[in-house]
């Protein structure tokens, strides 16, 4: 069998793109692939996030560490992330996170004069950089009135102040989850549902509804016309085999037949809004790929070689 | 709840509308929803009513009675010259500084160390003597006789009646705070509920010897006193304190008059039976030749403990004496009559009798309807009568001093009142606990309590709870046992585990303790409803079947014929408001005795009236109160509801649901829930629980850290920004919720209460699986992401305390402007203590303080004195080493005696980490066993990933069903959006959610109807095998933590005397290698590792010799 490779070719449909999400169909590989690309886009890819706060003032109800907190999970638009520099390699500033290349500085400055309680939102972050700024939602439907809109810091009643400096620096998810880009990613197996016709022919069309309506999700309806069960939407199954159980109470078990498609997965990914979902998608690649790179080219790789035999050579052609 | 809006109304649907339709939409109830009742029940009387009304009724009524009792004060000298107390009345809580008085707040009073205390005032009527004789009486008004601890939110308090925004301007109060406790030094303190059995009342019991007794007591104003008869081999003997022997009760009858035998027999039943019982006393009456009443009270002569002091003259007549005035007491004996004890007494030697006949007629002392419940009000008032007391014996004296000598100015009596021994006394007793009052033979401790305030929930339950009079070592089971009288009035949840386990109780959440009422209309009342008077009847009549005693207090008021229509018709002058609403009747058939009781301490608990099994609440009731236009008080003027205690309940059948109801019915409950208390009513559906489990959570929900009160804490700078003083607390240990929820799964008492405004913990999302073996034993494996977003952060404060010390020769402490150069004085400011917003960690200089090498010896000018007279005392802060603190406030006040206090509070937020504990609201506590990344953690199809993994193990031997219906209405409840409720037995009034509806919800929003989901690993991607039990579940921190345990050393300090390492942890000891450690190493045989240990690690020490 030497020589062989087993290198597959997965293709990638995408169905859906949205700014801060997508759905992307993933083919002809396997499990460990698609999990690595999940894990991946929620742990190492790239973002910026408030890392050190420099409070001056704050007389605001919450304590230092707790605004902290709370300026650390905004998410900054992270575009640049992925040709930034991790402030602990950069050159240029031995580290300490003052310079352009690993770390960007905000300011906020808030006072309540007024009488009503003042919200310090993301909104009055000042950025050094205009491409890293807290997140926006353009489209958040008409919830709040416009200046209203931004992540709420705390809120500020009369004579109260905020007033600190921060710096952002680049991270990745597997250290805190505020450099996770990802807010949802996830994928599942595509179902493939076969209705045994024959058999659905004995049913009637009381028993017929019945075992449509045993799924708790919309998978399965009845054509009106034609009076047959047809699939409507395969993937709102959840594996839940409801209608298998129920077939088998009607004492008509292999009625329908569900099986999950080894080798085809219905990713969904949502952003938190620091890079664009498509963008997470190709970050993650480029993350996965400088990791395989990482292993195949390190010398340790070469010398085990021997010990991988066939996997080794797999990757060397790969 | 507005009018009713025309349905095509063309405006935005509000959303009072949309809760309508809610409302509308929701299945049929029971015929009324009586739910609304409930909170009424506790606008009016709020949470800890029992203190309150206690305390008010001392204010009120108490403490004129006490002073009513004493009013005068005469000099024993010139017995004309005296002071009389008018009135007395506790003023509005105030201290006098510089001589100008000054309202005081509690909050004040918290933060400062001080007594939240009002002046008692009295109006005074004295004697004033010029000097030639001439005496002119005059008048005073408000003279203050000392100061008294006020209880927060009672009538005297700044606090009564305010609504929430006052409160908020009135000096920081949280207005869900109960109040019920007193503020003394700066500490809050509670006086605990004390459960003691019933004064005044017979009751039988069974002693060692298996001889039955029965003992009254007696309580009045003037004697405390235990009389107990006994039978012993058959013959009876009265045992009494006061005679050195027992003796033979036809002696004590004889000696009270009573010289016929016969009428003794008739006193107790003419029926044979009893007669026979009576037989062998009569005869060793006739044995000892006691006949007459004069042989009778001279063989008790004989019998009386000789006291040692006394005149000879007061020795003559000792036994009718004690007769008369400790024998019984609580009968009284008018102009020398008799009569009304020996009835007495034959009604305790029937009761015997009939208990030799019947067991079943033995009293049950854990029965609740013979116990008594002391509240703060009875104590204060017990204590402020001996304190009052002391004061006038004092005030005699020194004016008998001051009479005695040779005057030459004249004498104002009113000058001489002492005014700090009421006050140091109020203050001291309740700052110890220490109840010592010698006049009453008291001397118990622990009475009040510092109250926890470790969570809202916490100092709750502090306030409900019940202490027993027992001693807890005593290792029977009877009292502890759960008491069916229980039922509504004491919580069967909340009890603590271990030695106290069942004799410590909580109150439950209708329960109204009462105070004392007035008799005396209750007795004329009585008679003109046909009670015929004792002393009109024959001995003969006493027991004659077919009519019943009836007793009021304890006290035997005479015969009645028909006891029902007594009893009803005294109900229903209850009903009408005509007699007290909390006075109980109640029909004992057994002992064909009507029991009246309006004495203080009965459990009581308000229930619907219900006539012939219908409920006089009607649906127009409800929809008025909702409306405004009724109030619970209104209910019960109109005898809709009314209050049973535990004697009366038993006159009753109660239905639990008005559907329920027979044509016997004659109440209704209102709410089954009630039958628990606060704590136990956090619970969501309890009831599917197993019981233990419940009662586990009772003690953990006071363990669980989140928010105190709205004044908890907050940032320091507010203080000078704002024109206000803003005060906040200054607890010595807080531990805070960073982000504390209110729980998906809510309970009808958790909205009453206000857990979902002051919650203890978060809505974590639960997986039910195994994950990685870090889970066994109830640990749990927590999500990192999920920790990194703020899951179960929480700010710890503590509070450090430095005095700068003023010394006898007129030096003192000096705090120094810090050189700066020390690494460790960083965080000092140039005042010299540590700067507000400071990052401090183990080992930073908190206060640069001095002190004098010289404090004693001669008076020296402080400020003369040289820099090298001093001696550098800096405080250090320590902390584990790695850990950064932040100053959070720092508080400068004057102590009592003018030493200037420095308080500082230190902040420290914790995420959580491998070993700190957790737990549901089930009794399921866990620690966290590991953390893992978010990338590993299995996450759904639809992305949702479980904030922690729990064990399915600790289902099966647990049985905490109720965990499980936590989740489902948790998980349909955050699907649907709307908050599911769980309150207990609340399934069939709607205040619990059914399985079936939740899982029908679960089901619409595409889950599965079981609450399972399917689950991918997210280490390999792949589907797991089983489907997984996964939604949220509410999850309590609680305040044990690793970082405040973890404890381990090498060498170390060493004790002193011993040489050998120190022990516990404060004091970096060592670990110690104990009696069982050691028998295991000897039976694996490892005498090197014992030798070394025992020997080696802990004992060796090298020495010169010589």
């Amino acid at each position: 069998m030497e020589g062989v490779s087993y290198q597959r070719f997965p293709k990638i449909k995408i169905r859906e793109v949205k700014d801060e999400c997508m759905k992307f169909e993933l083919r002809n590989t396997d499990a460990s692939i698609a999990n690595a690309l999940r894990r991946v886009m929620i742990a190492e890819v790239p973002t910026m996030a408030i890392d050190l706060v420099e409070i001056e003032v704050n007389s605001s109800v919450l304590n230092d560490e707790f605004i902290a907190h709370r300026l650390g999970l905004i998410p900054l638009t992270s575009e640049r992330a992925m040709s930034m520099r991790f402030s602990r390699d950069c050159d240029a500033c031995d580290g300490d996170g003052q310079c352009e290349y690993c770390s960007v500085e905000f300011r906020l400055s808030a006072k309540c004069l007024g009488d009503q309680t003042l919200d310090v939102t993301s909104k009055d972050l000042y950025s050094s950089d205009h491409s890293v700024v807290p997140v926006d939602f353009p489209d958040s439907t008409g919830y709040d009135s416009p200046e209203q809109r931004g992540i709420v810091i705390v809120k500020l009643r009369r004579g109260q102040e905020l007033r600190l400096r921060a710096i952002a620096r680049k991270g990745i998810g597997k250290d805190h989850a505020k450099w996770s880009p990802a807010a949802t990613v996830t994928f599942m197996y595509e179902p493939e549902i076969h209705i045994n016709e024959d058999m659905m022919e004995t049913l009637s069309l009381e028993e017929k509804q019945s075992l449509v309506d045993s799924s708790p999700t919309k998978v399965f309806d009845i054509d009106p016309n034609t009076q047959k069960v047809v699939v409507v939407d395969a993937e709102a199954y959840t594996y839940d085999d409801e209608v298998l159980k129920k077939a088998e109470a009607m004492g008509k078990p292999g009625i329908i037949d569900i099986r999950a498609k080894e080798d085809s997965f219905i990713f969904t990914v949502e952003s938190t809004g620091a890079i664009k979902a498509s963008q997470l998608l190709l970050n993650a690649i480029d993350v996965l790929k400088q990791k395989l790179d990482a292993v195949r080219l390190s010398d340790d790789t070469v010398d085990a070689d021997d010990q991988f035999g066939e996997l080794g050579a797999h990757m060397r052609v790969g | 709840m507005g009018l009713p809006r025309p349905t095509d109304s063309q405006e935005e649907p509000t959303v009072d509308q949309l809760i309508d339709k809610q409302k509308l939409a929701a299945p049929i109830k029971s015929a009324v929803d009586k739910f609304q009742l409930l909170p009424e029940f506790l606008k009016v009387r709020g949470l800890v009513k029992q203190h309150l009304d206690s305390f008010n009724y001392f204010v009120n009524v108490g403490i004129k009675k006490i002073v009513a009792a004493n009013d005068r004060i005469e000099s024993a000298i010139d017995p004309s010259i005296y002071l009389r107390f008018l009135d007395v009345r506790i003023g509005k809580p105030s201290v006098m500084v510089d001589g100008v008085s000054e309202e005081l707040k509690p909050h004040t009073c918290r933060l400062s160390d001080k007594t939240y205390a009002a002046p008692i005032l009295v109006d005074i009527e004295y004697i004033q003597d010029e000097r030639h004789g001439i005496k002119r009486k005059l008048t005073k008004a408000d003279v203050q006789i000392g100061r008294m601890p006020v209880m927060l939110r009672s009538r005297c308090c700044v606090l009564y009646g305010k609504d929430e925004a006052e409160l908020a301007k009135l000096g920081c109060e949280c207005p869900l705070d109960p109040g019920g406790y007193f503020v003394v030094k700066g500490t809050e303190k509670v006086i605990l509920i004390q459960e003691q059995l019933s004064k005044n009342r017979i009751i039988l019991d069974t002693d060692k010897k298996g001889n039955i007794n029965a003992s009254v007591m007696s309580s009045t104003e003037a004697t405390k006193s235990k009389t107990v008869i006994q039978m012993e081999k058959e013959k009876i003997y009265l045992c009494l304190n006061q005679f050195v022997k027992k003796i033979p009760i036809m002696v004590v009858m004889k000696a009270m008059g009573m010289e016929s035998d016969q009428e003794v027999v008739q006193m107790v039943g003419r029926n044979p039976q009893y007669a026979a019982f009576l037989l062998p006393s009569i005869e060793e009456c006739a044995s000892q030749g006691v006949f007459t009443q004069q042989q009778a009270l001279d063989y008790l002569e004989t019998k009386t403990k000789k006291s040692t002091f006394g005149s000879p003259s007061e020795k003559e007549n000792r036994a009718l004496a004690i007769l008369r005035d400790i024998f019984i007491a609580n009968v009284p004996v008018k102009r020398n009559n008799f009569r009304p004890k020996c009835l007495y007494v034959a009604v305790m030697l029937r009761r015997m009798m009939e208990a030799l006949l019947n067991k079943d007629a033995m009293d049950d002392k854990d029965y609740v309807g013979n116990k008594r419940l002391e509240l703060s009000g009875q104590l204060i008032s017990l204590l402020f009568e001996d304190l009052f007391k002391t004061m006038i014996t004092d005030v005699q004296k020194l004016v008998d001093n001051i009479l005695d000598k040779k005057r030459s100015s004249r004498f104002d009596f009113s000058q001489h009142i002492v005014r700090d021994s009421i006050t140091n006394g109020l203050e001291r007793t309740l700052s110890t606990g220490n109840w010592d009052v010698k006049r009453f033979r008291m001397h118990r401790k622990g009475i009040s309590q510092v109250l926890a305030r470790l969570s809202f929930i916490g100092s709750f339950g502090h306030t409900t709870r019940i202490q027993p009079q027992f001693e807890k070592s005593r290792k029977v089971s009877g009292p502890r046992a759960l008491q069916p009288s229980q039922w509504g009035m004491l919580c069967p949840c909340d009890t603590p585990e271990g030695e106290a386990c069942g004799l410590v109780k909580n109150l439950a959440l209708m329960t109204h303790v009462t105070t004392d009422e007035e008799e005396s209309p209750l007795i004329t009342m009585s008679y003109c409803l046909g009670v015929e008077d004792l002393e009109l009847l024959s001995a003969e009549e006493l027991h004659t079947p077919n009519s019943f005693l009836v007793i009021l207090n304890g006290l035997i008021l005479g015969k009645h014929r028909r006891p029902q229509h007594f009893a009803d018709a005294m109900r229903k002058l209850r009903r009408a408001g005509k007699i007290g609403e909390f006075v109980s009747i109640f029909v004992n058939e057994k002992q064909s005795a009507v029991y009246i009781a309006s004495d203080g301490g009965r459990v009581c608990r308000p229930l619907v009236i219900a006539d012939k099994g219908v409920s006089r609440i009607k649906e127009h009731h409800m929809k008025e109160l909702m409306d405004g236009a009724r109030t619970f008080d209104d209910f019960l003027r109109e005898g809709l509801i009314e209050y049973l205690d535990v004697n009366e309940e038993n006159n009753a059948l109660i239905a639990l649901y008005e559907g329920e109801a027979t044509p016997e019915t004659t109440h209704i409950e209102i709410e089954p829930f009630t039958i628990l208390g606060v704590v136990a009513g956090l619970i969501p559906y309890p009831h599917h629980n197993q019981s233990p489990r419940n009662t586990y959570q009772c003690a953990m929900g006071k363990q669980a850290m989140g928010n105190i009160a709205y004044n908890q804490a907050s940032s320091f700078s507010s203080l000078h920004l704002i024109g206000s003083v803003l005060l906040w607390r200054m607890d010595s240990l807080l531990y805070l919720l960073v982000y504390p929820q209110r729980p998906l799964l809510t309970t009808r008492t958790i909205e009453l209460v206000g857990y979902d405004k002051l919650g203890a913990g978060q809505n974590a999302t639960v997986a039910v699986m195994s994950y990685s073996g870090y889970d066994i034993e109830d640990a749990i494996v927590m999500n990192k992401a999920s920790l990194d977003r703020g899951f179960g952060r929480c700010i710890v404060m503590k509070k450090y305390a430095a005095v700068n010390q003023k010394y006898e020769n007129g030096t003192e402490d000096r705090i120094l402007r810090p050189q700066k150069t020390e690494e460790r004085e960083r965080v000092l400011d140039d005042d010299g203590l540590a700067a507000p917003g400071q990052i401090i960690r183990n080992g930073d200089v908190y206060v640069n303080k001095e002190c004098p090498i010289e404090t004693r010896g001669p008076l020296k000018s402080a400020a003369a004195l040289a820099d090298t007279r001093y001696r550098p005392t800096k405080v250090t802060y320590k902390y584990p080493e790695g850990e950064s603190c932040v100053v959070d406030r720092v508080a400068i006040y004057p102590d009592r005696n003018n030493n200037t206090c420095f308080n500082f509070v230190i902040r420290h937020t914790r995420r959580p980490e491998v070993g700190d504990k957790f737990s549901s609201r089930h009794g399921q506590k866990g620690v966290c066993g590991t953390i893992i990344q978010q990338e590993d953690f299995p996450f759904s199809e639809r992305g949702i990933c479980p904030d922690l993994i729990m064990n399915p193990h600790g289902f099966p031997s647990r049985m905490t069903v109720g965990k499980m219906i936590e989740l489902l209405g948790g998980k349909a409840g955050v699907s649907c959006g709307r908050f599911h409720y769980g309150s207990a037995f609340g399934e069939p009034s709607g205040h619990a959610d059914r399985v079936e509806a939740i899982s029908e919800t679960l089901v619409n929003n595409g889950f599965s109807y079981n609450g399972k989901d399917l689950i991918y690993s997210g280490i390999t991607g792949s589907p797991l095998q089983a489907y997984i039990f996964m939604g949220p579940i509410y999850y309590q921190k609680l305040k044990h933590m690793v970082l405040d345990k973890m404890h381990a050393r090498g060498n170390g300090p060493r004790v002193l005397i011993t040489r050998q390492p120190t022990e516990g942890r404060a004091k970096s000891g060592g670990l110690r290698v104990g009696e069982m450690e050691r028998d295991c190493l000897i039976a694996y045989g490892a005498s090197m590792l014992i030798y070394e240990r025992l020997m080696l690690s802990s004992d060796p020490f090298v020495v010169q010799v010589a």
